[in-house]
């Protein structure tokens, strides 16, 4: 059974799966939002939507590997000030800053990855963690560069050919470019890398004795998911025009979280949905603000218990399924225990 | 020299309460392999718990403090009966459903008690003047309950039954399970003794340090901090790494600023990491 299961995965790779294909389509199209209409309100929530996709796929690459990183926060916040520092230096153009916000977290992420990725999951979930707390500390103890608890503001409007993208209009567009490059990014990560990762996440020690140097793919996916993770910082910033200490929170980082497994880990296209809905929703109840964490709470123990492939697993089982790690939604471990 | 006798005092008091914290913290990992993340949750619901006890029932502090306590235990062996035990092995299942239980707890907090900070005081007020050495007499409270509870704890593991069945579930549970220990029983059990620890610490902590909905965050990341330092599941770890971390804090507090001694911490958290990737005390890691 084993060898069978490895076999299709090695026909598998490089596959970009039909989860992955709708996701890229859905963003592509959110391309046409800005031109269709020129709603405030949905400008705000697609906004608000896509950024939430793209932190949602930083979680989920990690995911992929079986990995939880609350570092995420953290690697949003270096994108998100990088560029809103860079901005303020006089580089503006929309290419060098996506370069920037992609680089600096994957640059940072690079040293920590290979001091960290040697311990077990465990351990790698707490000094995430912790590492946020760090990064929130060192914002405010740096007003220097940072400015302290007052953040950057007025951070200048990116450019694209010696245009200023300051309308409404514009900042979605740059948003969208933004989700647009982190699902190509994730997609292809996932792809070319679906085997190893498949191996990390169903078993890391049978893949290390089978010969795969699974910290040098770990790193390569917390490299790149903090890169992905950047881009998140800088649509963020770019929106709001100021990089603050507090759009990157430590519960911030839950809701992304939330929002990738709550959509589904099968494919690219539970994080969409699932940042898609709850950000509507928390929308819709803006009112009752307060209520949310619980709401996602709620969901996170439900979609645990009763359905491990999220709402993309229970709704559209014939739109990724193909690359569910783990069709029936039990570790290959346990499943060997029982027999 | 007096500031240095003052800050070591202080930080064996924070010692003591970050031991209780992180007993409970690591008793989970090391008896269910599971990370806890609603350990600050417990820690704020201990917290609220004996604040209403004592100004909306009236009763005194003491009284607060087990209600408290035994609120805890009972919401965390009614969430590991029916929520964790089903995914105790998956280790993944674990963190997502108590990170659930921590947002909805936060909530309901908030819901209930409002964002802002509320006035819980200890009852003991006054403290003890030895020259230029000034203790808080609720301090000294505080260091006795912690230092009875850890005591407690400590022959609750080794020196009893329950202690040495949950032992032996935490080292083997297949054959601990097949010798005739009922896991369905003592899992559940070993959560509530950690969420009551939690509980009794924010019953008897949040009168002296402050109350509010968000308290649990800064909790959990100081649990996590002092068992990667102690060694995940180890208890004589986390003991001592939380007099460690206290006494860091309480010195660089004064010395160095605030947020630098946290920033101290964690590279000193990060060294050992290094140099004894299971921490002070770690012994084999946990598959994860």
């Amino acid at each position: 059974m084993h060898n069978e299961k490895v076999s299709t995965m090695g026909r598998a790779s490089g596959f970009v799966g039909r989860g992955e294909v709708a996701t890229i389509a859905v963003l592509a199209l959110a391309l046409a939002v800005p031109f269709a209409t020129r709603s405030p309100l949905v400008y705000s929530l697609t906004n608000q939507i896509l950024i939430a996709t793209v932190a949602a796929f930083s979680v989920y690459i990690m995911l992929r590997m079986d990995l939880l990183s609350f570092a995420l926060p953290a690697f949003m916040a270096l994108g998100g000030y990088a560029i809103a520092l860079a901005a303020k230096a006089g580089i503006t153009n929309l290419a060098a800053l996506l370069l920037i916000s992609f680089a600096v977290p994957a640059l940072v992420a690079l040293p920590l990855g290979s001091l960290v990725l040697r311990l077990k999951g465990t351990y790698f979930v707490l000094v995430t963690f912790a590492f946020n707390e760090v990064l929130q500390l060192l914002l405010f103890e740096v007003p220097g560069v940072t400015g302290g608890s007052n953040g950057i503001a007025g951070v200048p409007a990116t450019t694209f050919a010696g245009m200023a993208l300051s309308s409404n209009e514009a900042v979605l567009v740059v948003t969208c470019i933004i989700g647009l490059l982190a699902a190509l990014v994730t997609a292809g990560i996932t792809a070319v890398y679906r085997r190893e990762f498949a191996a990390i996440s169903e078993n890391e020690t049978l893949a290390t004795s089978l010969g795969l140097v699974t910290r040098r793919y770990k790193t390569i996916g917390l490299v790149v998911s903090a890169g992905v993770a950047g881009l998140a910082g800088f649509a963020l910033v770019n929106m709001l025009m100021t990089a603050h200490p507090s759009s990157f929170s430590t519960m911030s980082g839950f809701s992304y979280i939330v929002f990738a497994i709550v959509g589904g880990r099968a494919s690219m296209l539970g994080p969409l949905l699932g940042a898609a809905v709850l950000t509507t929703a928390t929308q819709m109840f803006s009112s009752r603000g307060e209520y949310s964490p619980a709401l996602y709470g709620i969901l996170v123990i439900a979609v645990v218990m009763l359905a491990r492939n999220g709402i993309a697993g229970i709704r559209l089982p014939y739109l990724g399924g193909r690359a569910a790690p783990r069709a029936d939604g039990q570790p290959l471990e346990r499943a060997e225990k029982t027999t | 020299m007096e500031t240095a006798i003052s800050a070591g005092i202080i930080g064996i008091g924070l010692g003591a309460q970050y031991a209780l914290l992180s007993l409970g913290f690591t008793l989970i990992y090391g008896i269910l392999g599971v990370i806890n993340f609603a350990h600050g949750g417990f820690y704020m619901l201990g917290g609220y718990v004996a604040f209403a006890v004592v100004n909306q029932l009236g009763l005194p502090y003491p009284v607060a403090v087990l209600v408290a306590t035994a609120a805890c235990a009972g919401l965390g062996f009614v969430f590991e009966l029916l929520v964790l035990e089903r995914h105790i092995d998956d280790h993944l299942a674990t963190m997502m459903l108590t990170m659930g239980l921590y947002l909805v707890m936060g909530t309901a907090l908030v819901v209930a008690f409002g964002t802002e900070p509320v006035e819980f005081r200890f009852p003991v007020s006054g403290s003890w003047r030895s020259g230029g050495i000034y203790v808080p007499y609720a301090n000294l409270v505080v260091l006795c309950a912690c230092l009875a509870a850890i005591a407690a704890v400590y022959v609750l593991l080794y020196k009893s039954d329950l202690g040495r069945a949950l032992r032996a579930l935490a080292d083997d549970r297949p054959v601990a399970t097949a010798l005739g220990l009922p896991p369905k029983i003592l899992f559940p059990a070993a959560f509530a003794v950690a969420t009551g620890l939690a509980g009794f610490t924010g019953a008897l902590v949040t009168p002296i340090l402050s109350l509010h909905p968000h308290v649990g965050d800064s909790i959990l990341i100081m649990s996590f901090m002092i068992v990667i330092l102690g060694g995940l599941g180890s208890v004589v770890g986390a003991a001592v790494a939380a007099f460690v971390v206290g006494l860091v804090e309480a010195y660089s507090s004064i010395y160095l600023g605030g947020s630098i001694g946290a920033l101290t911490l964690f590279l000193l958290v990060l060294a050992t990491l290094v140099v004894r990737p299971t921490g002070l005390f770690g012994r084999q890691v946990r598959a994860a």
